[in-house]
């Protein structure tokens, strides 16, 4: 039993990171990445080739980071002038292209057939039957890393002005902002960061093939966002934490219910999940949590200065 | 004192009173499984991952319903080691190597069970097997790619069909003996397609025919109209086309064929040309006439494939290329446990080749079989899917080979081929 919900956790932890990177994209600066699972992609058979060259695990995420880093800053250089859908429809071109890269250039991935045998961190250091238990510790620490990092962005001058981009760039330019550098850093963080769990999930499968990264990888990130509240990390934790709760405890259905055959049970499954997306954009289309916003306080309590000081300082 | 009075009247204490019902009414919905491992001892577990749904999904519920009636014979006969029964565990892998791999660990983890069958795809089986294989689990798998079984799998890696290598030099022995002078492939990228090509185009190069083109074509492209123009437009054009793929694409590219009149023969696996009729339905008698296909095969005309037949209900002249092998799979754990007395994958295991290879009695019935093995007596089970025999890798020998002809919205069969002839 607490091995199984290690390993949920540990696909929780890595649809998570993925959120984390959709959030600072998306959530934050307003650009729209349907391409997530190419860039996904990109990191994971990075990290696997460099891996499996014996680079070792930490060069091999770095290189992963790196790599997909840079893919996502150029991709937001070339949409330089293209508005959010047309954004939008690049990154999902770009996606397609990482996808039929990987699937046909057999001399490097394999193709279709995959990479088996990745190697893992610190494998062999820790005991084989503990081994789960680490890996989840690692990603925890990881995401306790950027969620704390993407807080203290989201709360910087910088966090700010990408905010007053995505909500206006007009607005931000006329007030000095430049945009276009804004937009590229940020789209390139997010690739560091979906490189990294890229990277992690490369190391948890220990083999990697296209089909790994389909579409409904993204769908599920995207899920992750809207349902924990676009902008707020904690949200998204959240948000991912209760998505695969649903997809995955939905299997548990047919073990109580004997009225269903399991191939009825399959489709009724993703039905239901569809389902709970559809009411939650009804009932709760702003998410879980909203996003955070400086707030001055009531003059009946005391003011707190330190943040009418920031207010002042950035605007 | 004062602190726990001050409580009593805090709004808080609704809420924990709250949380808690909502806590006991979590153990109670829960409560089902927290008592089921317990209850269920007696049985033995075994996990079933197949495809229901995504691009698989069309090939898992004949695959269910084999292990579903397997099973009941063999628990209505009375189990195996004095009376215990079998109890499936079913789960879908969604076509996904990583849907399929957390379906696992439930198998695995939730319902304690022995062994996991099924799983169909390659790449589903390429991402559970280090799982299974750690865990110390007999792994059954359906699909073709030669890694699945290569490797160190601690002898608890068996595969209930033929390896993708032999599906190639098979069909192109096939395409041989039909005296075509040239040839085009055109095959899906695909994880269990792309290793029947070098050990086909070998066959032809050694027989003397000219392979005129290969075309390696995407999944779920919108359209194959590019790909067929190239290799059936062709001037001159292949006497005869090999096509490697799945159902929904070579849909495509027979409406293609037909729509340009194309004169090269065609010979597809059955997997596509037949898919349980599915394919005749989707593009009529007409267009289908006179298209070829081959596939590893059950053994058609022996009495154990006969009998599943009838078992499954269906019209004696069906042809269940998976399901058929499930009900091995499921009839192979019966025996072996039985064997070895034990329900533990490292030692049962062992006695599968002792129960499915030669020498021994021929049995093709499971029940007469355990009651054989009980009695002592050494048996080679002969099952509905294949002879199930066994080499050391854990990969089917002795497969036969069927090649069809789609003749009047009718699959006639044409030749059956024995493995010797096939491998290289």
């Amino acid at each position: 039993m607490v091995s199984y919900l290690v390993t949920i956790l540990s696909l929780v932890a890595i649809i998570s990171i993925l959120g984390l990177a959709l959030n600072l994209q998306w959530g934050l600066c307003g650009m729209v990445n349907f391409g997530i699972a190419g860039f996904f992609a990109l990191g994971a058979y990075t990290a696997a080739l460099v891996d499996l060259a014996g680079a070792g695990t930490l060069v091999a995420t770095v290189a992963a980071a790196a790599v997909c880093g840079i893919a996502c800053a150029l991709v937001a250089l070339v949409s330089l002038r293209l508005s959010d859908e047309y954004l939008a429809i690049l990154t999902l071109g770009f996606g397609e292209v990482v996808r039929l890269v990987v699937l046909n250039e057999e001399w490097l991935t394999h193709g279709s057939l995959g990479l088996p045998g990745i190697p893992r961190p610190f494998w062999g250091l820790i005991p084989e039957e503990q081994y789960e238990y680490w890996f989840l510790g690692m990603l925890g620490g990881v995401i306790l890393l950027l969620f704390l990092a993407l807080e203290k962005l989201l709360r910087s001058p910088f966090g700010r002005a990408i905010r007053a981009v995505r909500e206006d760039d007009v607005v931000a330019a006329t007030l000095g902002k430049d945009v276009v550098k804004l937009r590229v850093k940020v789209f390139a963080l997010g690739g560091v960061i979906i490189g990294i769990a890229g990277a992690f999930h490369s190391f948890y499968m220990t083999y990697i093939d296209p089909s790994q990264f389909s579409a409904i990888l993204t769908a599920y990130v995207f899920m992750a966002v809207i349902a924990g509240g676009r902008a707020s990390n904690s949200g998204l934790l959240l948000g991912s934490v209760g998505l695969m709760a649903v997809i995955e405890g939905t299997r548990f259905l047919k073990d109580i219910f004997n009225i269903f055959d399991a191939t009825q049970l399959s489709a009724i499954r993703l039905i239901l999940i569809g389902l709970g997306l559809i009411l939650l954009l009804i009932f709760r289309p702003q998410g879980c949590f909203a996003e955070y916003r400086l707030k001055i306080k009531k003059p009946e309590k005391e003011p707190r200065k330190a943040s009418v000081q920031t207010e002042t300082r950035t605007t | 004192m004062t602190k726990s009075g001050n409580l009593i009247h805090r709004p808080v204490k609704r809420r924990t009173v709250l949380r808690g019902i909502a806590a006991a009414g979590g153990f109670a919905a829960a409560a089902p499984y927290i008592g089921y491992s317990h209850a269920a001892g007696e049985d033995i577990n075994i996990g079933v991952l197949l495809p229901f749904t995504g691009s698989q999904g069309a090939y898992g519920p004949d695959m269910r319903k084999a292990a579903d009636i397997t099973t009941k014979k063999i628990n209505d006969a009375g189990g195996i080691l004095g009376g215990r029964k079998f109890k499936l565990f079913f789960e879908d892998d969604e076509s996904s190597p990583t849907a399929g791999l957390a379906a696992t660990k439930k198998l695995l983890e939730i319902n304690k069970c022995v062994s996991v069958i099924g799983i169909w795809g390659s790449p589903i089986a390429m991402a559970i097997k280090p799982v299974l294989v750690g865990a110390n689990t007999c792994m059954m798998v359906s699909g073709a790619a030669n890694a699945i079984t290569e490797g160190d799998t601690k002898g608890l890696v068996f595969r209930y069909q033929a390896k993708a290598t032999n599906w190639g030099s098979g069909m192109a022995q096939a395409m041989v003996s039909r005296k075509y002078k040239t040839i085009s492939i055109l095959a899906q990228q695909n994880a269990f397609v792309i290793p029947m090509i070098d050990p086909a185009k070998k066959v032809f190069e050694k027989a003397g025919v000219k392979v005129l083109d290969t075309v390696i074509y995407n999944p779920d492209q919108p359209s194959y109209r590019a790909e067929v123009q190239r290799i059936f437009g062709a001037n001159p054009a292949p006497d005869a086309v090999m096509c490697l793929g799945l159902l929904t694409d070579f849909v495509s590219i027979v409406r293609e064929t037909t729509r340009m009149d194309a004169k090269s023969k065609i010979m597809a696996l059955s997997i596509m040309a037949d898919a349980e009729g599915q394919f005749l339905k989707a593009v009529g008698p007409e267009a289908a006439e006179g298209i070829e296909h081959f596939q590893p095969s059950p053994p058609l005309s022996s009495p154990s494939y006969k009998k599943f037949v009838k078992l499954m209900g269906a019209d004696e002249n069906a042809i269940f290329l998976f399901a058929s092998n499930t009900h091995d799979q499921i009839c192979t754990l019966a025996m072996a446990m039985e064997k070895a007395k034990s329900t533990e994958s490292l030692v049962f295991t062992k006695e599968i080749r002792a129960v499915c290879n030669p020498p021994g009695e021929l049995v093709n019935d499971v029940v007469e079989a355990l009651g054989k093995i009980r009695a002592g007596t050494k048996i080679n089970f002969d099952g509905a899917g294949s002879s199930c025999d066994f080499d050391a890798q854990g990969d089917q020998i002795n497969r036969s080979y069927a090649v069809f002809k789609i003749v009047g919205g009718k699959q006639v069969l044409q030749d059956v081929i024995k493995e010797p002839e096939v491998a290289l």
